[in-house]
């Protein structure tokens, strides 16, 4: 019987800040030990650890389409999250996983994807951005929505920024409050879709961020006329196994760490508590 | 099935010819509690109790239980309990010999999870029947029986000087044959004994509650203000999980040891405390005792019912009897009931 608490090790082999002030995001490129890949799937998360400091369940922010090396986006705020911020490139952290369902991204194929993001909520959806970008004549249009409270809070910022100015895609970005300098849109997410008006023809949306703006990016699409069965998302939960046993992450009867962390809308809508 | 009598007087050299091969735990009284401890030599046995014993689920499933260790290298040493550490778990009520069954689908099922399973597979449960069954036993109402079998391998049931000893499993038989002995057939009269205190014992369960069409009524009241009102009393003081044969949940933390050596462990949780599924961003899905107090009876009345089929829950009784501000949860589900 394999055991699905021990964790490999792997190497910090880069960090780079995303977003600084008091919640600051770093990525860490990650490889594991022996030159192992993951085998992930595009939406799967894994449990990133420090030995006598702890794990956190956290979503993998790179696409198997470049299995070179793993990518993990973490915002400091709790032990484990705080201690991995103060890791540099060189030191050793420990890896379970992959966990979770994953995007069913083969099944999206022909199709125009919109991915829809908030704050730290890009991150699980970046393996589909890369994904997309990796397999680009598999897909239709590719529109990608995100908006973070200030400027500064926009994780990937230099890289989007980048794919601005591809013509195979469109990178729309907002924040929530005016400031000098931004060119962008000022206000909230599920608006900003509002105003975009993605077109529900032949398109798949996934989005993610803080729990409310997922209720009003889905209330919003379901208002241009995307279907439920059109819409994904991926929640977050907090966890402590990763396999279904620990309970917490229950939503009705589903654990987001097993069952999900994507869910189709048409599923999410019937559990309790969502 | 094999049906056999072993004389009570004979009991305490039948643990005692086992206590070498196998860890035998049996219940002893301590200040006014009866708990299961690992049997001793000269130790009191209260197979007669008069209350209650306290939860047996550690003996298979520990509060605190170490996955691995680390070492100041950080060379992982993991802490799977070997096939030689046997345990027998004596005197288990068959409510509690149940609960292990419900939780080998939780902890079998597509991920295995090694640490219960194998202390699940090196464990031989001997239970006693309820024949006189306490006050806030509910077992009738969940699927339960005072008598029942599920998750044992013997069950002694109480004929005064003798126990008629019922032989359920592999495990059961090589156990008696080992100790074959202490053993000898039942008469015609043991037999119709012991089906009469089965029969008794099933009429003698004081609490019940229909449940039938529960988890069809819950799909329909998740929003409903009963959950307020049941809620008003509970203090999330946690015991009603502490308590629970049934209750799986847990965390997993790491401990810094001398020297730079460390370990892993997972140490039973509760779901009625706010950290239990407080996001590191603040956001709490359950935020207050409302929503988890729900939570609970949902998990257990719908959520393993619509998983695995069964109520996740055994009647023992015991979150009602050991709640500080009488919490009843028969009387809850009653109200859940008329709230439809």
């Amino acid at each position: 019987m394999t055991n699905p608490y021990l964790p490999e090790k792997a190497t910090i082999v880069e960090t780079r800040d995303e977003t600084n002030g008091a919640r600051p995001i770093k990525t860490f490129k990650v490889v594991l030990e022996h030159g192992r890949v993951l085998n992930q799937k595009p939406g799967q998360c894994a449990m990133v650890g420090i030995l006598r400091v702890g794990e956190s369940m956290i979503s993998i922010a790179s696409s198997p389409t470049r299995p070179e090396y793993l990518e993990f986006s973490i915002m400091k705020l709790g032990r484990v999250t705080s201690a991995l911020h103060n890791c540099e490139a060189g030191e050793t952290i420990t890896i379970r996983g992959p966990y979770g369902n994953g995007f069913p991204i083969e099944e999206w194929r022909d199709k125009n994807i919109v991915t829809i993001g908030g704050g730290i909520g890009q991150a699980p959806l970046r393996p589909i951005v890369q994904y997309v970008l990796d397999n680009r004549e598999d897909f239709g249009q590719f529109d990608i929505i995100y908006g973070a409270q200030t400027a500064n809070d926009l994780c990937y910022k230099a890289e989007l920024l980048a794919l601005q100015k591809r013509d195979d895609l469109k990178v729309h970005l907002s924040i929530d409050m005016a400031e000098p300098g931004w060119q962008g849109f000022v206000g909230f997410v599920p608006n900003n879709v509002l105003r975009i008006k993605p077109s529900p023809q032949n398109t798949i949306a996934i989005t993610c961020g803080p729990p409310i703006m997922i209720k009003y990016v889905i209330h919003n699409l379901l208002e241009l006329g995307f279907s439920e069965r059109q819409i994904f998302t991926t929640l977050e939960n907090r966890m402590k196994c990763g396999i279904g046993k620990c309970g917490r992450c229950n939503v009705g009867n589903l654990y987001v760490c097993k069952d999900g962390p994507v869910f189709n809308y048409a599923t999410l809508k019937d559990l309790p508590e969502f | 099935m094999d049906m056999l009598i072993l004389k009570k007087d004979a009991v305490n050299e039948f643990l005692a010819s086992l206590s070498g091969r196998y860890t035998v735990w049996a219940p002893v009284q301590k200040d006014s509690d009866t708990v299961f401890e690992p049997f001793g030599a000269g130790q009191h046995n209260v197979l007669d109790l008069t209350h209650q014993a306290k939860i047996i689920k550690h003996a298979i499933f520990p509060q605190t239980e170490q996955l691995f260790s680390f070492d100041q290298n950080d060379q992982i040493q993991e802490a799977i309990p070997g096939d030689r550490e046997q345990n027998i778990l004596f005197g288990i009520r068959p409510c509690d010999a149940r609960s292990f069954a419900l939780l080998d689908s939780v902890f079998a099922g597509d991920i295995p999870d090694p640490y219960y399973l194998v202390r699940r597979d090196t464990t031989i449960l001997i239970g006693v029947a309820c024949t006189e069954p306490f006050a806030n036993c509910f077992c009738t109402s969940v699927g339960g029986n005072p008598c029942g079998r599920d998750g044992l391998d013997l069950l002694c049931t109480d004929l005064g000087d003798r126990y008629l000893v019922a032989v359920f499993s592999e495990k059961g038989t090589e156990l008696v044959n080992k100790t074959a002995s202490l053993f000898t057939k039942p008469s015609a009269e043991d037999m119709k004994q012991g089906q009469e205190l089965s029969h008794r014992a099933e009429r003698a369960v004081k609490r019940h509650i229909d449940l039938s069409g529960i988890t069809d009524t819950l799909a329909r009241i998740f929003e409903h203000p009963v959950w307020k009102k049941i809620t008003l009393k509970c203090i999330g003081c946690g015991i009603c999980t502490y308590t629970c044969p049934t209750c799986y949940c847990f965390d997993i933390q790491d401990e810094s040891m001398a020297q730079k050596r460390g370990r892993r462990v997972r140490v039973w949780d509760s779901c009625m405390y706010k950290e239990y599924t407080l996001h590191a961003s603040g956001h709490n899905p359950r935020p207050t005792r409302v929503e988890r107090l729900r939570n609970r009876i949902y998990h257990k009345f719908k959520f393993h019912v619509d998983t695995y089929g069964v109520f996740g829950c055994v009647g023992c009784g015991r979150c009602i009897t050991l709640c500080p501000v009488n919490e009843d949860l028969v009387e809850n589900l009653i109200a859940v009931k008329g709230a439809a």
